[in-house]
């Protein structure tokens, strides 16, 4: 491990500390159930049965990978057609416009009615709510491809498929990952929403279950583990960046 | 060929380019030394005028072209190997084996002199390294006809002789018929068997310059030669009257 890498992983455990350390003070001075000690939550999350830290895990991972793939794979198409068609931009381009600032958290009620409260409506409000980013992202991290960089492929007859395979996937995969880093945000608050009705497993379900049984302890449990499952995924992508965008360093 | 304004993009050229030969194509800024080499390359569909190769309509053939443009046309993604390897893959799909291929790959980065930057990519090379990639893979692909497009015109004096050198050391081994698109004079009198000279004003015809007897020099003897000044002179002369 490089000493730039060991710096930042020290850096985030003392920014972990500090954050404990303000919790503990604000504990102190509140002297509240309603604020655990940071021990305390540790302890509820060191109960936690296994099989059920790990099904509820695995059903807020399984939504939002399920929601993000399909947003990434309409995104990917649509941004494409955009981004290498000056025709189909023209079309969908007023489409994406009007679409885009229309709250998408505020369809969750629409989306209930037409897919039932089951895994179907979870996956699709995430969907919805990253959809727009991709497109967006897709299509001009496309158009700023320069057009030149296909002449050399196109001289040796590659086809549509041999281009965009070599040259538009690559170029525009740092953009689509920067959207993907920012959207994943977004896709876990819409997580919690999507986990408090119609689901017994999740953790949007697991922290609101805690909450109306006045566990405190355990409510913040939920807390804390589901954002480790948010800096799992920012991980996720740190991978991805790594692997993939090497010729950017 | 014209801009879809319906201004002339390049004016009257009409020239013969023999198997295994090399024309080199000088001309100032504007005067279509680029948009010919699009019009060949099928980068520019829509032109008036004819291209043949073989005899036959070059729209209507699939002819391996191997292209050095100006800014190298690399991929930033793929490392040098990478760039290389896409290359043939593109060009020569079923025809090699996968270790063959890599073989020739590395044949080629050593005749270049660039084996040990095999791994890195092009954001980490220097222009002239970069070039001699973009030269590796279009000689790498064995292509019907190699167009280059002012491919050293953004590198320094000395690292633009020595790629000058190389180029023609490896042309002269696989004797691609080539078009080689310049705007320094002593560069197209050094590498062309015969200079077609793109005049500014799109209305006139172009100039065809004979260099054989220059071309058939050695490159280390071309320069002091008294033929190489001939041409400078003959060159500057067609350029004072068309340029």
């Amino acid at each position: 491990m490089n000493s730039r890498r060991l710096n930042y992983i020290l850096r985030l455990l003392l920014v972990f500390l500090g954050m404990n350390l303000i919790w503990y003070a604000a504990y102190v001075l509140v002297n509240h159930p309603m604020l655990p000690s940071p021990l305390g939550v540790y302890l509820a999350m060191g109960q936690l049965g296994g099989r059920e830290l790990v099904l509820n895990v695995g059903y807020s991972l399984m939504r939002v990978f399920a929601g993000v793939l399909l947003a990434l794979i309409l995104g990917l198409l649509v941004g494409l057609l955009m981004g290498r068609s000056p025709l189909w931009n023209k079309l969908l381009d007023p489409v994406v416009y009007l679409t885009y600032p229309v709250p998408k958290i505020a369809l969750l009620p629409v989306v209930m009615l037409f897919f039932g409260l089951g895994e179907t409506s979870k996956i699709l409000m995430i969907m919805l709510i990253l959809l727009f980013q991709i497109i967006i992202s897709v299509r001009d991290g496309i158009k700023a491809i320069p057009a030149n960089t296909y002449d050399v492929l196109t001289s040796i007859g590659a086809g549509k498929g041999e281009k965009f395979w070599h040259v538009t996937l690559p170029g525009a995969l740092s953009v689509i990952l920067s959207t993907i880093r920012i959207s994943l945000g977004t896709a876990i608050s819409v997580l919690f929403f999507t986990e408090i009705y119609g689901t017994e497993h999740g953790m949007g379900f697991f922290i609101m279950d805690a909450w109306l049984r006045l566990d405190y302890p355990q409510m913040y449990a939920g807390i804390l583990l589901f954002s480790l499952v948010g800096f799992l995924l920012f991980l996720l992508v740190d991978l991805l960046d790594y692997r993939f965008m090497k010729w950017r360093r | 060929m014209e801009y879809r304004s319906g201004e002339l993009a390049l004016g009257k050229v009409s020239f013969t380019l023999p198997e295994h030969g090399i024309y080199t194509i000088l001309g100032p800024s504007g005067s279509g030394k680029s948009t010919l080499l699009r019009a060949i390359t099928g980068l520019m569909p829509e032109y008036r005028g004819e291209l043949l190769f073989n005899g036959s309509s070059l729209r209507e053939q699939k002819v391996l072209m191997g292209l050095v443009p100006q800014n190298y046309g690399l991929l930033p993604w793929k490392t040098v190997k990478g760039n290389i390897r896409v290359a043939m893959s593109i060009a020569h799909p079923r025809e090699q084996s996968k270790q063959a291929r890599e073989a020739q790959i590395d044949q080629w980065l050593t005749a270049m002199g660039i084996a040990e930057l095999a791994e890195r990519y092009p954001l980490s090379l220097s222009g002239g390294q970069q070039q001699r990639v973009a030269i590796a893979r279009a000689f790498a692909i064995a292509p019907s006809l190699l167009l280059l497009d002012e491919p050293f015109s953004a590198l320094d004096a000395i690292t633009r002789e020595t790629l000058q050198q190389l180029f023609l050391e490896h042309w002269q081994a696989n004797p691609a018929t080539a078009l080689f698109v310049t705007h320094d004079v002593d560069e197209a009198i050094l590498l062309g068997q015969k200079m077609i000279v793109l005049p500014s004003s799109k209305n006139d015809p172009a100039e065809i310059i004979d260099n054989e007897e220059v071309f058939a020099l050695k490159l280390e003897e071309k320069r002091a030669s008294d033929a190489f000044f001939a041409q400078i002179k003959k060159v500057r002369k067609v350029m004072q009257e068309k340029w």
